[in-house]
C-alpha cells in the first residue's frame, strides 16, 4: 500500500467518510464517494502547498466531491425533467434511516430528518461544525469562506433546524393529546 | 400545551450527540478498488483511439474501394478469358503427363505436386537401373552430401565399373557442390579379399592440407561402404603400396566399417533452393535419440533441424523392421515442402536403424506430397537422387 495513502487513513479516513455520510445521507453513495476523494487527494497530492492545513484540504475536496456527485445524481435528463415536472421537485429522497440512528433516542432522529431541509451550504457548516468538530476558521479554511460567512450560514442553518424540530414536537404533542383524547 | 423554543445551544448539543458513522471496509480494500479506479477512468482512451483511427483510414480507403469494384468488374471479365486459356493448357499437359509417367503410382495432375517431388530414391523408381551414391563435399569442404544417381545397368558390370564410369556425369558445381569428381584415382575391386584397390598417380593432390586428407579418406570410406559390401581398402600410389599424406603419413590400407545410425538433417546450399538430405557425423544409440537430435540445428558445416515443430513425434516404435511412429493429435502437419522433408529425413534415418517400412499413426493428414501416410512407407533405397542425362 501506499505510504501516502495509509497515513491519510489513520488521521483523516473517518471524519471524511462521517462528512460525506451525512452530505448524502447514504452509505455506500459515502464509501464510493470517500474513494473519489482519495483519487483527486493522489491527483493533486502534489500541487498541496500546505498554505492550509492538511485536514481542511481534505474536507474542501470531500465538500467539492459531494456537491458534484449532487449535480451527477440528477444529471442532465433529471435536470431536464425537473424543469417540466413541478411535482417532482416536492418529492423528497427516502434513503432508509441507518441502524446507527434509528437506535438513538428520538430527537437525534427528528434532527437527522430535519438536515435534509438545509442547503448544502448549511447542512455543510453543520456538519463541519458540530460534527466534525472544526472551528469556525477551519470550517472556513475548508469551504473558501471568509469566517463572517460561516458564522451567518451556521445561524440560518440553526434557525432551519428550529424550525423543523418545533413542527416534530408539535406533530408529537398531537399525537399524545390524541392518544389523550382517546383515554 | 407547552411551546418550549429550542434554544442554539440544545440543538449544538443534539448535533454533537448524532452518532459516529464508520467506514467498515478494510483500508486495503479501498486502496485495491483505488487502484481498478483508476485504470477504468482512462479506458474509455483507448476504444476512442482506436474509433478515431478506424475512421480516418475508412476515409481514406472509402474513394480506393470504390475505384476497386469497378476494376475488380473489369478484371472478372478478363479472368474469364484467362481461364479459357488454361484449360486448354491443362487438355494439352494431361496429354504430355500421359505420355510421360505411366508407371508413378499416385502423381496426380496437380501443380502443387510437381514442386513437391520426393527427393530419395525408392525401389519403385530404379526399375532395373542402379543406384550408385556419390559423396560430394559442400562448397565450403565442411560437410560430405551424399547424391545417387540411378544408373542404366548395361550388360554384366560390377557396382564399382558403373561408379568410376558415372563419375564424370556428376554436375556437382550447378547443385551448389564443390566440383570433386571424377577423382584422380583407378579403382579395382579384388572380390576374393572383398577389398577395393584405390591407385592414385605420384602427383596425386589428395594429400595436401589437412582437411583435404581427410575429406578423401572420408569420401574414399563412405562411398565404398554405401555401395558395397567391401570392408578394406587398400591405397597404392603409381602401383606402388601406400599413399602419402602430410599429416596422417603414408597409409597402406583403410578398413570400411558399414554406415548406419547416422540422423539425417538439411542443408541448403547458399543461394540454392535445394535442400539437401545429410547424415550427421556422429552416430545415436537408437533411433529415438537420433530422432530427438534431428529436432535442433547442428553447429557443424550448417546442417539444419530436420524434424519441426510441425512434425511432433509422440511414441516411437520398432516391430520387425517397421516403424510405428505415433503424431501427437496437436501438431500443426500440413501437406507442404517442410513436411514432405520432415517424413523424408525420418525415412532414412529409420533405414539406418534397420527399418524397412514405416507406418504412421494419427497423422492429421492423409496425403503428404507423393505419400499415402495411411498406408505402410517403405524407406528410400539412397538420399539425394539427381537425374542424370
Amino acid at each position: 500500500m501506499d505510504s501516502v495513502f495509509e497515513e491519510l487513513y489513520q488521521k483523516y479516513h473517518h471524519d471524511v467518510f462521517q462528512f460525506l455520510f451525512y452530505m448524502v445521507r447514504n452509505k455506500e453513495q459515502a464509501e464510493d464517494l470517500v474513494q473519489e476523494v482519495y483519487i483527486r487527494v493522489f491527483k493533486s497530492y502534489h500541487r498541496f502547498e500546505g498554505k492550509s492545513s492538511e485536514k481542511t484540504w481534505l474536507f474542501s475536496i470531500a465538500r467539492n466531491v459531494a456537491i458534484d456527485s449532487f449535480r451527477k445524481q440528477k444529471g442532465w435528463k433529471g435536470r431536464l425533467l425537473e424543469k417540466f415536472d413541478w411535482s417532482q421537485s416536492q418529492i423528497k429522497d427516502d434513503y432508509p434511516i441507518p441502524e446507527e440512528i434509528t437506535i438513538q433516542k428520538e430527537e437525534i432522529k427528528w434532527i437527522y430528518q430535519c438536515l435534509d431541509h438545509c442547503t448544502v451550504d448549511q447542512r455543510s457548516v453543520v456538519i463541519l461544525r458540530f460534527l466534525n468538530d472544526l472551528s469556525i476558521t477551519e470550517t472556513a479554511q475548508a469551504l473558501d469562506w471568509t469566517e463572517s460567512k460561516v458564522k451567518t450560514t451556521q445561524h440560518r442553518a440553526l434557525k432551519v433546524l428550529k424550525k423543523h424540530m418545533e413542527m416534530f414536537r408539535d406533530k408529537e404533542g398531537l399525537e399524545s393529546e390524541e392518544v389523550r383524547v382517546e383515554r | 400545551m407547552k411551546k418550549s423554543e429550542w434554544s442554539d445551544k440544545q440543538l449544538e448539543e443534539l448535533l454533537r450527540q448524532m452518532p459516529k458513522i464508520e467506514d467498515h471496509r478494510n483500508p486495503r480494500d479501498i486502496y485495491q478498488n483505488l487502484s481498478i479506479k483508476k485504470r477504468k477512468r482512462t479506458a474509455w482512451l483507448i476504444p476512442s483511439f482506436a474509433a478515431a483511427a478506424a475512421l480516418l483510414l475508412f476515409f481514406i480507403l472509402a474513394p480506393r474501394l470504390l475505384e476497386g469494384t469497378q476494376s475488380f468488374n473489369s478484371a472478372k471479365q478478363e479472368d474469364v478469358r484467362s481461364e479459357e486459356k488454361i484449360s486448354l493448357a491443362d487438355d494439352k499437359s494431361s496429354i504430355l503427363n500421359k505420355n510421360e509417367e505411366d508407371g508413378l503410382s499416385g502423381a496426380e495432375p496437380k501443380m502443387r505436386m510437381t514442386e513437391m517431388n520426393k527427393t530419395a530414391i525408392y525401389d519403385d523408381e530404379v526399375e532395373n537401373g542402379k543406384v550408385i551414391t556419390y559423396w560430394v563435399p559442400d562448397s565450403q569442404a565442411q560437410i560430405i552430401v551424399p547424391i545417387s544417381l540411378i544408373v542404366p545397368q548395361v550388360g554384366n558390370k560390377n557396382w564399382l565399373t558403373l561408379f568410376t564410369e558415372s563419375m564424370g556425369l556428376l554436375k556437382e558445381e550447378e547443385w551448389g557442390l564443390t566440383d570433386y569428381y571424377p577423382l584422380d584415382a583407378s579403382f579395382e575391386l579384388d572380390e576374393t579379399n572383398n577389398t577395393v584397390i584405390v591407385d592414385v598417380p605420384s602427383d596425386h593432390k589428395y594429400g595436401q592440407g589437412s582437411t583435404g586428407e581427410k575429406i578423401f579418406l572420408d569420401i574414399l570410406q563412405k562411398t565404398i561402404a554405401s555401395n558395397s559390401q567391401v570392408n578394406k581398402i587398400i591405397l597404392k600410389t603409381n602401383g606402388q603400396p601406400g599413399i602419402e599424406f602430410g599429416n596422417y603419413g603414408v597409409m597402406d590400407e583403410l578398413e570400411v566399417n558399414p554406415e548406419g545410425k547416422h540422423g539425417y538433417f538439411l542443408y541448403t546450399p547458399d543461394g540454392m533452393d535445394t535442400t539437401y538430405h545429410v547424415p550427421s557425423t556422429d552416430t545415436f544409440q537408437d533411433i529415438n535419440a537420433a530422432f530427438e537430435a534431428m529436432k535442433t540445428n547442428q553447429a557443424e558445416g550448417g546442417l539444419v533441424a530436420s524434424i519441426g515443430p510441425f512434425f511432433q513425434i509422440k511414441e516411437v516404435s520398432i516391430q520387425d523392421n517397421k516403424l510405428i511412429i505415433h503424431i501427437d493429435e496437436n501438431t500443426p502437419m500440413e501437406n507442404n515442402l517442410e513436411t514432405l522433408r520432415s517424413f523424408e529425413a525420418i525415412l532414412l534415418t529409420a533405414k539406418e536403424f534397420g527399418v524397412e517400412t514405416i507406418m504412421v499413426v494419427n497423422a492429421p493428414i492423409k496425403l503428404l506430397g507423393p505419400f499415402d501416410l495411411s498406408k505402410e512407407t517403405k524407406v528410400p533405397l539412397a538420399p539425394n537422387h539427381r537425374p542424370i542425362e
